[in-house]
Formats: C-alpha cells, sequence, structure tokens
C-alpha cells in the first residue's frame, strides 16, 4: 500500500511498478471498496520509501498514464484506499506491453484500387485502359511515454502512378511533449495541417471519398504538402461558451525527390530550404460546426545545365527559384451522422529562372501563377454498413499565356462507402471531370493539356483493411 | 387435472371465440401499454447513463463541452492539472450509442473516423474501450483521472457522478 500512495505522491514512482503479466477482464477481482474512509493525504513518509526505477528517478514530476485497464489487487497486499491510491495498472490482454511502460499501440492499413478513365490518363499511367496502381500501406507504432510524452513512427508504402514505387518511408515519426492543454511540442516528421483533411490524404480509412477532391488535395503533389520534417507548436484553448480554438504552426524542411529533366537536361542541385505555416481552427458554439483558416509557404531551389543536341554549341547553365505561398479557407460541419465540408484556396507560384548561356550576360525570367481552388463536400451514413458522399471541386489556373480547357478542371463525383466490418471497407466512386487543368502531359504521351479531351469520366473501386 | 375436452365434442361457438380473442388482444394491449409507461417511468427515474469519475477528483459539475473535448482528447487536463483519462465502452454498447450522440453529438462509426484521422496521421490515440460498465466503473476507481460513464442503473460502487451542464 505504501507503494501505491507513493505512486500518488512522487508522481513518476509509478514507473516502477512494472505491470503485472496481462490477465483477461474475466479474471478481474473487485474493485477497491467505496470510499469509507477518508484516504491518506499523498506524500506521507511512510510512502516515499518505495523503490524508485531510473525512469521515475529522471521524470519525477510526470507519471507515465496507467494502462487502459486496471490491475485487480494483489492478494497479498491491504484493500487500497478508494481515492489517492492508484493500483499498478495492467496491460489488457491483446496489447504488447514494453516493461514499466504503457502498451505500445500499433495501427496499420493496406488498401488496393482501381482506376478507369473514359479519356486522358488521370494520376497514374494508364488509367484509360484501366489500371491498379492504386496501392498504399502503412503500419504505425505509438509509445506513450509518459503522460506528457509519445513517440510515434508510421511506415509508409505506395503506388500511385509513377510516384511511391513500392519504396518504404518513414511517413511521420515525431516525439510529442505537450506540456499543457494550449501547447505542446512536436519534433521528428510531422503531418502538415493544411485545411481539414490534408494529413489523410492518403488514408483510405479515414474519409469517405476515395479520391478527396484533387483541386485541394493533389495526391500527385503528395511529397511537397503531405508532411514536413522539423519542429511542431500546437495547442488548444477552451473557450467555455465561445467553443474551442485549436492552432497548429510549423517550420521545417521536406525531403522531396528531383523533377524529372527533360530530354538533354541535367539536373544539379534540388532543394527545399524550409516550409513554414499553421492552421488556426475555430470550433464555434454551434456543435459540430469548425472554420478555420490555414497557410504553407514553401521554397524550393534547382540549378540544371541543359546540353544542346548539336555538339558545336555549349551548356547553359539554369537556376530556378520557387516559392509557392498557399492559403485555405475552411468550413465542416459533422453532426450525428452527417458532415458537410467546403474549403477555398488561393495558391500563388513564383518562379524566378535565371538563364546563363556560355559567355554570355545572364538573362532572369519570372512567372506567376495564381490558383483558385475549392470544394463542396456532402456524406451522410445512411446505415452502419453505408455512407454515400458527393461532392463538386473546382480549380482554375491564372497564369500569362495558359487559356482554354487547360486552365480549369471541374470535378463532380459521388462516392458509395460500405463498412463491411469494422476493419474492411470497400468504396465505389465515379467523377464526371470538365476540363484538363489538373492533367499532365508526363502520363499523356507528353501531350500539352489543351489537346486532351475537354469532357471526361473517371471511375474507381477500392478495398482498405485496417485496425 | 382435467382434461382437454375434445374439439369435436365440445367445440366454443364462433362468437366465444371472438370474444376470447378480443379480451387476448385487450389484455396485451394493456400489458404493453402498461410495460411502455413502467419504461417510461423507469427511464425518467434513472437518466441514461451517469458521468463517473474517481471519488478523490475534486470536480463535481463540469461544462457539458468540456466532457466532450475530454472524450475526444482535445482536453488533457482536469483545472487541478490532473491527466484526465477517459475510457469508452465498446462500440455495440448501446449506452455507447446513446453517449455518443448525446454528449459528442456524431454517432459511433463518426467518431471512431474521428480517431482514424488521428491515429494514421500520427496525433493521437482514442481511449480504451472496455467491455462493460463494471469494467469502466473499476477503471475509473483505480485511476484518480479517469472519466467514464455508465448506464444510469450501473452499480457504481463507490465511483463519483458528475453534474454537467
Amino acid at each position: 500500500m505504501a507503494l501505491a500512495l507513493a505512486v500518488s505522491a512522487a508522481g513518476g514512482a509509478r514507473a516502477e511498478i512494472a505491470p503485472p503479466a496481462p490477465r483477461p477482464l474475466s479474471s478481474l477481482e473487485s474493485p477497491p471498496p467505496a470510499p469509507t474512509e477518508k484516504p491518506e493525504p499523498p506524500g506521507t513518509p511512510q510512502d516515499s520509501p518505495a523503490p524508485v526505477a531510473p525512469a521515475a528517478a529522471e521524470t519525477p514530476a510526470e507519471p507515465p498514464p496507467p494502462a487502459p485497464v486496471p490491475s485487480a489487487p494483489r492478494p497479498d497486499a491491504a484493500p487500497p484506499p478508494p481515492a489517492a491510491a492508484a493500483p499498478a495498472p495492467m496491460a489488457p490482454p491483446a496489447e504488447f506491453s514494453l516493461s514499466g511502460l504503457p502498451p505500445l499501440q500499433v495501427h496499420a492499413f493496406a488498401s488496393q484500387g482501381v482506376i478507369k478513365s473514359t479519356k486522358n490518363n488521370y494520376l497514374v499511367r494508364h488509367s484509360t485502359r484501366g489500371s491498379f496502381e492504386l496501392t498504399e500501406a502503412a503500419i504505425n507504432f505509438t509509445q506513450q511515454l509518459t503522460d506528457r510524452l509519445r513517440t510515434g513512427l508510421q511506415l509508409f508504402t505506395s503506388q500511385i502512378g509513377g510516384v511511391g514505387d513500392f519504396r518504404v518511408q518513414a511517413d511521420w515519426y515525431y516525439i510529442d511533449y505537450r506540456a499543457a492543454d494550449w501547447l505542446g511540442i512536436r519534433a521528428g516528421r510531422t503531418k502538415v495541417p493544411f485545411g481539414l483533411y490534408n494529413e489523410i490524404n492518403d488514408i483510405d480509412a479515414a474519409r469517405v471519398p476515395i479520391l478527396l477532391p484533387q483541386a485541394v488535395y493533389p495526391l500527385l503533389s503528395r511529397d511537397l504538402l503531405l508532411a514536413q520534417t522539423g519542429i511542431e507548436l500546437y495547442g488548444y484553448l477552451n473557450l467555455d461558451r465561445g467553443g474551442g480554438l485549436e492552432y497548429r504552426g510549423y517550420g521545417g524542411t521536406l525531403y522531396a525527390p528531383p523533377p524529372t529533366p527533360t530530354a538533354g537536361t541535367t539536373v544539379t542541385d534540388f532543394s527545399i530550404p524550409y516550409t513554414a505555416g499553421g492552421r488556426l481552427m475555430w470550433e464555434t458554439p454551434l456543435e459540430g460546426l469548425r472554420l478555420g483558416g490555414s497557410y504553407l509557404r514553401l521554397r524550393a531551389n534547382a540549378a540544371a545545365t541543359i546540353t544542346p543536341t548539336d555538339p558545336a554549341m555549349s551548356s547553359t547553365m539554369l537556376s530556378q527559384r520557387l516559392v509557392f505561398d498557399l492559403w485555405m479557407a475552411s468550413a465542416e460541419y459533422a453532426r450525428d451522422d452527417l458532415l458537410l465540408a467546403a474549403e477555398f484556396g488561393r495558391w500563388v507560384g513564383r518562379l524566378d529562372t535565371t538563364t546563363q548561356p556560355a559567355m554570355q550576360a545572364s538573362t532572369v525570367s519570372t512567372i506567376e501563377e495564381t490558383d483558385t481552388r475549392y470544394y463542396g463536400m456532402a456524406a451522410y451514413r445512411l446505415a452502419r454498413w453505408l455512407m454515400p458522399g458527393v461532392y463538386y471541386g473546382g480549380l482554375f489556373h491564372d497564369r500569362a499565356g495558359l487559356v482554354g480547357r487547360q486552365r480549369h478542371q471541374h470535378d463532380i463525383a459521388a462516392t458509395l462507402r460500405f463498412d463491411v466490418n469494422s476493419f474492411w471497407i470497400f468504396k465505389l466512386e465515379g467523377h464526371y471531370m470538365l476540363g484538363t487543368g489538373d492533367l499532365t502531359g508526363d502520363l499523356n504521351g507528353g501531350a500539352t493539356t489543351d489537346t486532351l479531351a475537354d469532357r471526361w469520366f473517371v471511375f474507381l473501386a477500392k478495398t482498405t483493411a485496417y485496425f | 387435472m382435467p382434461t382437454s375436452p375434445s374439439r369435436s365434442t365440445n367445440r366454443r361457438p364462433a362468437s366465444a371465440r371472438l370474444a376470447a380473442g378480443v379480451v387476448v388482444v385487450a389484455l396485451a394491449l394493456v400489458a404493453f401499454t402498461t410495460g411502455l409507461a413502467a419504461l417510461g417511468s423507469a427511464q425518467a427515474a434513472s437518466p441514461a447513463f451517469h458521468v463517473i469519475v474517481n471519488p478523490a477528483n475534486p470536480a463535481t459539475q463540469v461544462e457539458r463541452a468540456f466532457v466532450a473535448q475530454a472524450f475526444l482528447k482535445k482536453v488533457r487536463r482536469w483545472p487541478d492539472g490532473q491527466t484526465i483519462l477517459p475510457v469508452d465502452l465498446t462500440r455495440d454498447s448501446a449506452v455507447r450509442r446513446q453517449w455518443s450522440l448525446d454528449l459528442l453529438g456524431r454517432s459511433v462509426d463518426a467518431v471512431k473516423n474521428y480517431w482514424q484521422q488521428l491515429i494514421f496521421a500520427g496525433r493521437d490515440l482514442p481511449p480504451p474501450e472496455l467491455p462493460s460498465e463494471s469494467d469502466v466503473v473499476t477503471y475509473v476507481l483505480h485511476n484518480p483521472g479517469a472519466i467514464g460513464y455508465v448506464s444510469g442503473a450501473a452499480p457504481l460502487r463507490g465511483a463519483k457522478v458528475l453534474g454537467f451542464q
């Protein structure tokens, strides 16, 4: 009993209590008796001699959180006082626990999809003839080290057309210290909080549509938008009758593959010096309604050498500086089984290119583009196993020299999500597309986007198992 | 014990059978409505669920929004600084379904989707799910910062009922 009281008094002393071997819930004995006497105040001298484990000694003021399932009282111990004395917690049967730590949480998913477009290759190389290049899988491990400190890692592999190529990479990893509700800090590679759903753009189980509106969450830009390596500060303020305020700010860099060079071009350098941004989300007093805004700034540098086909001509040095400023306004209403979401964004890109032909003066050219991107989405769970959803998304490129169908793309989509059981979902989705603004020539035999079909359909099916 | 009369020799007239049928139906209706009334009064007597905390928790009343934020792990600390340890019932629990709609404003499946987003974004983990109300009470009694919910009729065994507005 002295041990249990020391737990409450010394905080971290709980760490030295090794969780007993996992036992089935049915073996739980009776809980402690109802409080019939005043509990001993914690921290009394007779409580302190309990052995202190190294971890506890290092973090005396910060106990690890208890395991989810409480332990039964030990037969050789006196019944614990009901309030201040917390008996040693134990791990639930199905979880893996390192000695002295709460259970390690493991979650994973595997997704396989198929995509077919009536015209134009979209997202993958051969969508017009049907493609299974729509694969994602991940496994993550999360360990709560103390009640304020957590660490985690997710390994991810994918094949979305030519992106991913089944390389296994660390999707995120972090050390997270939450000092208080209003302030936490995370270091490592973390998902970028941009808009409502950027963090789950590659997690099929966490959303209704197979493809989130690509105008706002472009799958093929995953490497640039999904995660950053650096620091994140975050917090949550309870505004009482005013709702709640969630805020996140981050800064770091990211490691993206260099752009694919065209024939005769050699990329000699590619780097992203920084990416930074933040998101502010207000949970309004109207339950289920949240409103917010996001900002992201990204800078990239590239250098290349252009070698002419005529060996008599000299090479040209090219250096580029690219700056993106992305803004997004978001609104979501999630109440009961209804989900409504809408977002509107302006993405501004500026590309400065310095050309240095041999033996000539350098020239600088600038290209600026402003994209307007938005969508509105609705979904409603009709039954536990069925949730249909629809959305309309649009994007407009505003750039000098860009005309016609390549300036825009409208996307009207409808989805059926079937939850076969708690671990398995199946989805069907259809899109009607107008415009070619989100297509690339790379996936379409090098054709320019103004020559691609203006009106086309995309159909997808996808299944995901997760736990 | 008297033997049953033979149908052929002692057949009741149609009017009697009709009257008996009416009586049976009437009795069934009375029983049904009485049962409903009793159920209604029972529900009125005990709320759909209790929010319970450890007896050591000094809180006696909190905002309803605070409870929801605690179960969604948006707030992690009690006003006295203690770590909040929410605990759920399993998803097939009727109490949890009611709790989810009333307190969180979302269905159990919607809340599950919320946690899927956080799990795979590396943001947080859901509260533990325990299979019975008795386990929830036990958990709350063993963890000073715990908060759980049980049906109004569940034995509390000393767990403190938290009022909320």
